[in-house]
């Protein structure tokens, strides 16, 4: 008998521990950043200058998209809104934990999302949430979000990417420590070198597959190709189509083309001559031919876009045409009093690698409309701060939004980043309509609107939405084959 | 007319020596390797707009990356360009920079060079220790400042290359002076009461100009290095300036599945840098100086 129990000991023993094993984090995942916003970059996801790849990491929001872009239960199980959508009660989940040991509840969120509506601080993310007015307390694990207007998509606006949870008070070290409730916990953070993560044990959804993730510091575009092709890191998520050759056939890698709603783009000041006036704007963007811009940029992997920034799958994208017109583009610079052209200077830098051929290719196509176009390239570091919304005309990119947040956020004549300085009454009439309309096609009909004046007078050239191409190294295992803010980081693991 | 014939005789004479220069330079391999590569490298740069079979900016996505062929002799780039087209030309803006950047570095390296090595004392001093500051700064990361605040035309590349790779000019002019001042004309001349502007013009240029030349020639293969480093970070030429640093830079992604792309570029620069540095050093051996020590032997 003593024999029997030693042996049904032994056994059950062996299975507990191999059941321990099996669930236990294990093993590095490395990953890069493009050291974009250089000394300003920090772990505080409202600020301009936040590592994405780090905050997408370590914190979570109330709301997340789903696989298929649907605002799904995060921190938030559940909500509902009262009958003209000025209300939103969001319950929230229970027996969550920050790093630091504090309990999620209600007034983190409180505390979180009003935060982002602080003037001081100034956050790119503002604008989208001023039409939250107030956030009420219900209970611990109960808030009620109060609105300027009724807002029917508001579930949606909360799934950005930025809008994450932290500790009520922390705001002061949050750039710096990062802490949240998210699967991987900041354990060093180096922005200009290597920032380490370590696997949260304790996180709701299950312990991560890692046991840490380095977020290595590599600015230039080819060196983060070379870092990935030498294991210096698994994932590279800016590989060029036109290098796709090199991993196709190598079976150390795993290449994934994801459509997506980031796009880039060509922005031009509209408060800096000649394009202040909007026909010279409209001029430079009509002598664009953006097909051919998908074909030698993208290897035929994105979606053609006329300058609307609204991703192709979203339900409020306004479907046009819009094939190069140059003798159109002649016309409008004659009658903005541009006869003989205009010449303008744009700055590429290598953190985008499809910026500098961009640049090259726009350069011959409008040249045939009389627009010289000169290339300078700049330093990828500070990019962001000291080229981008500087210089005349710059080179940007943008990673995908809900039609409401990005065109906010990007043309709304209060927006932090509106990077052209567009500024246009119907406009911003036409998003403050939308918000308030309950009825989804006058909704959808205000959203398109608004687009259809981006068009006639935007300063932002927007070719296309590009596919993403994501290499990893194939001892990576189990990441969504989605866009970076739908990833279930903690499902990833690396063999 | 005696006049008119010493003049012509030493015109002669100038003419003759730089024929006989050459001469010794072509009679070894190495010299004429150099030569012959150097000169294939200026004819080309001065005809290539005449020949290039294609225009060197036409993009089309109908063309991407095709391999050589009897159509593109070295296939085509990422846009779709004619590579041949592309490295023929690539090396006109290179050579041209760097020509007269060079002679910038000569001129004020080799004059101040000069002028520090006779005057010598606190001047000497102050001058060889800023120039040594200067020496211990990374030329690249100074001249990515520069194009930075200045742009990346040629009025900014010029100067600024010039400057910074005089820099070494001005040591080398100045050991040679020193070589010199000590001779009995140079002391004779300051006895005759001539002026330090016309010492350095009537007696010391004559006899460290071999030096610096030959210096300055193989300041000229660093430079050309140095510019084509610049485009291949992007802060060189702009673009769609044909440029072998900047289609080296652009096309070394593409080097495991469209190697034609790089190829092309890597030889134009690699054998042009290579053929100066055998000039120069065929130079060097033809007026008789000893690269080892930059001074006359």
């Amino acid at each position: 008998m003593k024999y029997i129990l030693k042996v049904f000991s032994a056994t059950f023993m062996s299975l507990i521990l191999s059941f321990s094993i099996a669930n236990a984090s294990s093993g590095v995942f490395k990953v890069s950043h493009d050291l974009g916003f250089g000394k300003d970059t920090n772990l505080d996801a409202i600020t301009k200058g936040r590592l994405f790849q780090v905050v997408i990491k370590t914190q979570n929001r109330l709301v997340r998209p789903d696989m298929n872009g649907v605002p799904s239960p995060s921190l938030s199980t559940d909500w509902s809104a009262n009958s003209d959508a000025t209300e939103w009660t969001f319950n929230l989940r229970k027996g969550i934990y920050f790093h630091d040991g504090s309990a999620f509840d209600a007034p983190d969120v409180k505390y979180s999302l009003m935060r982002a509506k602080d003037p001081d601080i100034g956050s790119p993310v503002r604008k989208s949430l001023n039409v939250v007015e107030d956030i009420e307390v219900i209970d611990q694990h109960t808030v009620k979000m109060m609105l300027s207007t009724s807002f029917a998509d508001f579930p949606l606006l909360l799934t950005d990417y930025r809008l994450r949870m932290i500790p009520e008070g922390s705001g002061d070290t949050i750039g710096q420590t990062g802490v949240g409730t998210g699967p991987f916990m900041v354990d060093k953070f180096d922005p200009e070198g290597t920032t380490i993560l370590k696997a949260n044990p304790e996180y709701w959804e299950g312990a991560p597959g890692v046991a840490e993730v380095h977020v290595i510091a590599i600015p230039d575009a080819q060196a983060r190709i070379q870092a990935l092709l030498t294991g210096q890191i698994d994932m590279n998520r800016y590989v060029p189509f036109n290098q796709k050759k090199i991993f196709d056939s190598n079976s150390k890698f795993t290449t994934t083309v994801i459509p997506t709603g980031n796009w880039r783009g060509v922005v031009m000041r509209t408060d800096t001559a000649p394009f202040d006036n909007p026909k010279v704007r409209k001029a430079f963007r009509l002598a664009v031919d953006r097909q051919e811009l998908v074909d030698l940029v993208m290897g035929g992997a994105a979606t053609v876009s006329c300058d609307t920034p609204v991703m192709p799958s979203d339900q409020y994208r306004l479907q046009m045409d819009c094939p190069q017109n140059i003798s159109k583009a002649k016309n409008l610079l004659r009658e903005a009093g541009f006869p003989n052209g205009i010449e303008l200077t744009v700055y590429p830098a290598s953190l985008e690698p499809t910026w500098p051929t961009i640049a090259e290719v726009v350069q011959q196509q409008v040249a045939k409309a009389g627009i010289k176009v000169n290339i300078e390239m700049v330093p990828s570091k500070g990019y962001w701060n000291e080229v981008w919304m500087k210089k005349p005309v710059s080179m940007t990119r943008w990673n995908q939004r809900p039609a409401d947040t990005i065109l906010h956020e990007a043309y709304h004549s209060g927006a932090k980043w509106n990077e052209s300085y567009f500024k246009n009454a119907d406009f911003d009439k036409n998003l403050a309509d939308a918000r308030s309309e309950l009825d989804f096609n006058k909704r959808k009909t205000a959203y398109q609107n608004a687009q259809m004046t981006l068009w006639e007078q935007s300063g932002t050239m927007i070719p296309y939405h590009v596919s993403r191409l994501v290499v990893t190294s194939s001892k990576v295992k189990n990441l969504d084959a989605v866009d970076h803010f739908s990833i279930q980081w903690h499902k990833v693991k690396v063999d | 007319m005696e006049n008119n014939l010493i003049t012509e005789n030493k015109q002669k004479n100038k003419i003759e020596k730089a024929f006989e220069i050459l001469k010794t330079m072509a009679s070894k391999p190495s010299g004429l390797i150099g030569l012959t590569v150097v000169l294939f490298h200026v004819v080309l740069a001065l005809i290539s707009p005449y020949i290039a079979p294609y225009d060197y900016k036409a993009i089309s996505p109908n063309t991407m990356l095709l391999a050589p062929s009897a159509e593109h002799w070295f296939g085509t780039d990422s846009l779709g360009r004619d590579v041949f087209t592309r490295t023929i030309l690539g090396g006109r803006t290179a050579l041209t920079v760097t020509f007269f950047g060079s002679l910038i570095a000569l001129l004020w390296g080799g004059l101040l060079g000069i002028f520090c090595g006779l005057v010598g004392g606190k001047i000497d001093d102050v001058v060889m220790r800023v120039v040594d500051a200067f020496l211990s700064i990374p030329w690249i990361l100074a001249m990515l400042l520069i194009v930075s605040l200045l742009g990346t035309s040629t009025e900014v590349l010029i100067p600024a290359l010039g400057f910074f790779y005089g820099k070494g000019i001005v040591r080398v002019a100045r050991a040679a002076t020193h070589d010199v001042i000590a001779k009995d004309f140079i002391v004779s001349a300051r006895a005759r009461g001539h002026s330090n502007m016309s010492i350095i013009w009537n007696e010391i240029i004559p006899n460290v100009r071999d030096a610096i030349l030959v210096e300055g020639a193989m300041r000229w293969s660093w430079m050309l290095l140095g510019f084509s480093s610049l485009s291949f970070l992007g802060f060189g030429v702009s673009p769609p300036t044909p440029d072998w640093g900047l289609m080296i830079s652009n096309a070394r992604g593409l080097m495991s599945f469209a190697y034609w792309s790089v190829i092309a570029p890597i030889v134009g620069l690699s054998s042009l840098i290579i053929g100066i540095n055998l000039t120069a050093d065929a130079f060097a051996k033809a007026l008789g100086i000893d690269r080892s020590t930059k001074a006359p032997v």
